[in-house]
């Protein structure tokens, strides 16, 4: 064999310059006739490669023995990657950048319905500035364009300078069934770019280097779990639904509708099964009523409607349109209504699932490509390093550190008036306007609220309400009082309290949310985004929805039964006797407006006046 | 990335070393921008995308979903509209073996279809929708016509492939596409399971992987879409057991497609192996086979049979056998038989004409008996030979 190859290289030393003098003239002319834009193009993506290299991550488990890839996101340190390859690593990775560095990392939120986990790296220095792809729009990726994939396939690279491949994005909007139990893959990219065992996690790019996507999974059949011409990344407008949840610390869930479609024989979505408790249900959708759009997604099968569903985290509430045949008019009748999505992982789940302790294999499932290479040990892993001091476990959360921090975040931005101190009973007076339920006009009467932060009085008109939220057997009447709001005595309660007392007024915690939108008119036209703290006291769980970056809470629903709709508060600023306070409130309760409140005078009063005043 | 890679052979051919500099610099300037001039490429000039070709493609693949559903053999697979009336072009394979052949078109419509021709020689085969639906009449069908000349490629062009490969999409979704480059233009040795695959004509190799479970019958395009071949099945190459990537060039299955459409398309004749009747006959039945060592007594003697003619009885048990030597040599060998199983074994191989000398025990006597093996009467070809038949030598 030696001597064989010794044989060809000297053939190859002998002839290779006669070979070269004939080829030359070959080869400048090749290189003169490429069309310049060829040329041009080649060094655009020399260019995009060089820049996105040092956003990829090579992600380890302690021991280096088996990992994955991802994408830092920002300048702090924040990367996205796929749930399974941090599954195996433990709450603190260890991430190698393409500058041959090995930084300490942990784990901030995690998706394992979704296969996204987000991981933050850890900086060597304060002021440290991480290098960091940018987000593009996966909804504008069209089958047939071009797309790079970056990673660590077969974890080949030792210095940590990505594999970087090329190929064409192959089909988009693509459902992939959940592999096992719960992990899903809606919604997402296939491509036919190369991606292999390793690459799991890795970005997907477009040609002007922005993250389209995170690959994590491929079809497989018969040919071992290596590239097969058809591989998948979750599309990135998907993860920018779930990004503030993952910064959140949160151990997120997917959405469903409550309902289950059936294709019908014209390939349309119909409902089969609703369940009661549903949301959609309370809305007004009933079985045999065909989805028509989700989201402003117009919906085909119904395979596209769990598709399309499972992009939004659980909880997120839509637009749905529906349409009915209304046989006495024998017409078909279509509406939009809002839904607040259900869950896909039974409620209990988080509870008591340890998110440091690896979840056991899942049985039967679909190899992916990127499953990280298998580590030996599944004993729970304990935090190490630098990351670990950013490590708080804690049931229901991926890391309750950084949950802490977005809601400290989000607290300080808020608006605390000064002088609203919790001692201090707060007397509220204005008119509030009610809508009549049958002639829908307003109808105005004079309003007296007084908040002590135990009980809420309300004088409405010639009408005394007055409940006490937190008193041991307090009648459920009294909570949803006044009548047909739905329980607007609650609701300020907690607002009051969310204002004077912050997180403290939850003795069962106030945690941020995430990201969620809002609808200010209850119309999807409406739509803000906004970031969601969530405070659970006694049987009474209260969502404020909140624009930090405006210091305002825009509005907040107050639950005071489960699976019944909430009390919705909707604050806007418009004239208010106090600057830090909205001037108007409107409340609804189900599908309708209950009434409006027009805040005139605000009096603290300290509560032995108040009572003495009574 | 605009990717016109298919000029370089061109430039290529027309430059040899020896002719001045300045000429080739011209040549080679030149012909890339006839070509460019000539056949506009198709990908966004500024992005390289293929998008608006991919989506311009799509009406005119269609997802077939037959039989199958087991391990290995998939119940759908991929094919093309090659006529505005619904003549879908596809790959044969027992998919289309079941009288409940359908087709989803892009538009997320379904059809019932029915198989026109099939060519297991050429591998393909050519589907019709059912004319009885209504929804399908009103339908303005895209289709790749096949009346078109079909561009010329060569090794080194890019292609777009185009399938339903793992059943990604259903109903309205669109096909996956995939890019390859034509790696090789050859014949194909090549095994699916077990059997040879039938096609032996000239293939496309793709360096893509492109045949993956159901993308059979999918279109293989240029980056101008324009059809060049079909995607064909999952095979596996027989020397190294690596997967093959290869497509049936169009040009192969023309002829075929024009005949089926008129409805005079007449099967490939298939040489079939001709079995030639070289049994030979004794006429001895033995006793049933009923014991490990059944003794191979003679139950019955055939009339006009070679066992006749010697004299043999039932009830004679055969002891020994001088038969030809099985080296071919011409000379005898001499065997003790110990069963009838063993006797089987013996006179199986034996042709007509040949000569044996049997030894049987009758009572209290050893007979010797010359016999001559004679052609077997009224044997039927292609007929395996059953137990009962070899027994009746």
């Amino acid at each position: 064999m030696g001597k064989r190859a010794g044989f060809t290289s000297l053939i190859m030393s002998r002839w290779s310059s006669t070979l070269l003098a004939l080829l030359s003239p070959v080869a400048i002319a090749i290189s003169s006739a490429l069309d310049p834009i060829v040329l041009q193009d080649e060094n655009q993506r020399v260019a995009v490669i060089d820049k996105l290299t040092p956003s990829v991550v090579a992600v380890f488990d302690r021991n280096g023995r088996g990992g994955g890839s991802g994408v830092l996101i920002d300048e702090e340190g924040y990367a996205l990657t796929n749930f399974h390859v941090v599954q195996p690593t433990g709450p603190t990775p260890r991430c190698g950048l393409s500058d041959g560095q090995l930084y300490d990392a942990v784990v901030v939120g995690l998706d394992p319905v979704g296969d996204v986990a987000l991981i933050k790296l850890i900086p060597p220095k304060p002021g440290f500035k991480f290098p960091y792809a940018p987000l593009g729009d996966s909804d504008t990726v069209r089958a047939g364009d071009w797309s790079i994939a970056a990673g660590n396939p077969f974890l080949l690279a030792t210095d940590f300078r990505p594999t970087v491949t090329f190929g064409l994005v192959s089909g988009v909007r693509r459902y992939q069934y959940p592999a096992g139990t719960i992990l899903e893959y809606t919604d997402c990219i296939q491509i036919d770019t190369s991606i292999n065992p390793g690459n799991s996690g890795g970005p997907l790019f477009n040609l002007r280097g922005e993250v389209i996507g995170i690959n994590g999974r491929g079809s497989f059949e018969k040919r071992g779990r290596i590239n097969s011409g058809v591989g998948y990344a979750i599309s990135i407008n998907q993860i920018k639904n779930f990004l503030g949840h993952l910064r959140g610390g949160l151990l997120v869930d997917h959405a469903t509708l409550g309902a289950v479609a059936r294709t019908g024989e014209d390939g349309r979505a119909y409902v089969f099964d609703i369940l009661e408790r549903s949301d959609a249900y309370r809305r007004g959708l009933r079985t045999d009523d065909r989805i028509v759009s989700v989201n402003d997604r117009p919906i085909g099968n119904a395979n596209q409607l769990q598709n399309v569903l499972g992009i939004f985290p659980r909880g997120w509430r839509i637009p749905v349109v529906y349409e009915r045949v209304d046989k006495e008019e024998n017409r078909i009748v279509r509406k939009e209504i809002l839904v607040r999505l259900m869950g896909l992982i039974p409620r209990e789940l988080p509870e008591d699932r340890k998110p440091e302790k690896p979840e056991e294999p899942k049985p039967g499932e679909k190899p992916a490509p990127g499953k990280p290479i298998p580590i030996k040990s599944r004993k729970p892993m304990k935090p190490e390093g630098e990351g670990a001091k950013y490590y708080v476990p804690r049931p229901g959360f991926a890391n309750y550190y950084f949950n802490e921090l977005e809601r400290k975040r989000v607290l300080a931005a808020l608006p605390r008036p000064q002088d609203m101190t919790a001692d201090k009973v707060w007397v509220l007076q204005g008119e509030v306007e009610l809508y009549d339920e049958l002639t829908g006009k307003p109808v105005q009467h004079p309003f007296k609220l007084e908040l002590d932060g135990k009980k809420v009085l309300m004088k409405l008109g010639p009408i005394d309400y007055q409940t006490e939220p937190l008193r041991v057997g307090e009648p459920i009447g009294n909570l949803r009082q006044p009548p047909g709001s739905g329980g607007l005595l609650v609701a300020l309660h907690y607002w009051r309290l969310l204002l004077t007392d912050q997180d403290k007024g939850f003795e069962q915690g106030l945690h941020y949310g995430g990201y969620e939108p809002f609808y200010p008119d209850g119309t999807s036209k409406s739509r803000i985004l906004t970031e969601v703290l969530n405070g659970t006291s006694g049987p009474f769980t209260v969502k404020f929805f909140t624009r930090p970056q405006e210091k305002r809470v825009c509005g907040l629903e107050c639950y005071i039964e489960e699976d019944a709709d909430p009390c919705e508060l909707i604050f806007t600023a418009a004239n208010g006797p106090k600057p830090d306070l909205p001037g108007k409130v409107e409340v609804r309760f189900g599908d309708r407006r209950w009434g409006t409140l027009h805040l005139r005078k605000v009096e603290l009063v300290q509560p032995e006046a108040e009572s003495e005043k009574r | 990335m605009t990717s016109r890679y298919s000029q370089l052979p061109s430039s290529r051919r027309t430059n040899r070393p020896g002719i001045a500099q300045g000429v080739f610099v011209l040549l080679a300037w030149l012909c890339p921008w006839a070509t460019f001039i000539l056949a506009q490429p198709l990908p966004d000039p500024h992005t390289g995308s293929f998008a608006q070709l991919v989506r311009d493609l799509q009406p005119k693949l269609v997802k077939i979903y037959g039989a199958g559903g087991y391990i290995g053999v998939t119940d759908w697979c991929s094919g093309v509209l090659v006529s505005p009336d619904g003549l879908i072009l596809t790959v044969y394979s027992p998919t289309l073996d079941t009288e409940n052949l359908r087709v989803h078109l892009y538009d997320g419509t379904r059809h019932e279809c029915d198989l026109v021709a099939a060519e297991p020689l050429l591998d393909v085969a050519l589907l019709r929708i059912r004319d009885g639906d209504k929804k399908f009449r009103e339908l303005p069908l895209e289709y790749f016509d096949l009346n078109q000349p079909t561009p010329k490629v060569q090794v080194g062009d890019w292609v777009l492939a185009f399938s339903n490969c793992f059943q990604i999409a259903t109903r309205e979704e669109p096909l996956t596409v995939q890019r390859s480059v034509i790696a090789a233009i050859t014949t194909l040795a090549a095994r699916r399971g077990i059997h040879e695959l039938p096609y032996q004509g000239t293939v496309y190799i793709l360096d893509g992987i492109t045949n993956n479970p159901g993308s059979h019958g999918g279109a293989v395009v240029t980056r101008r879409g324009e059809l060049i071949g079909l995607i064909g099945k999952e095979v596996r190459n027989t020397l190294t057991e690596t997967w093959v990537n290869y497509a049936i060039p169009i040009e192969a299955l023309k002829d075929f497609v024009a005949k089926a459409r008129a409805g005079n398309y007449k099967p490939l004749e298939r040489k079939k192996p001709v079995i030639e009747d070289r049994g030979g006959f004794l006429g001895i039945v033995l006793v049933p086979n009923l014991l490990d060592r059944t003794p191979p007594y003679i139950d019955e003697v055939l009339p006009d049979s070679p066992a006749e003619k010697a004299g043999l009885r039932p009830d004679d048990l055969i002891v020994m056998v001088r038969l030809p030597a099985r080296d071919g040599s011409g000379t005898y060998e001499e065997h003790v038989v110990h069963s009838v199983r063993h006797w089987r074994d013996l006179t199986l191989p034996l042709e007509p004409g040949a000569k044996i000398q049997v030894i049987v025990r009758r009572q209290q006597q050893l007979l010797r008996m010359d016999l001559e093996v004679v052609r077997r009467p009224g044997f039927r070809l292609n007929k395996p030979a059953t137990d009962k038949a070899a027994d009746q030598q």
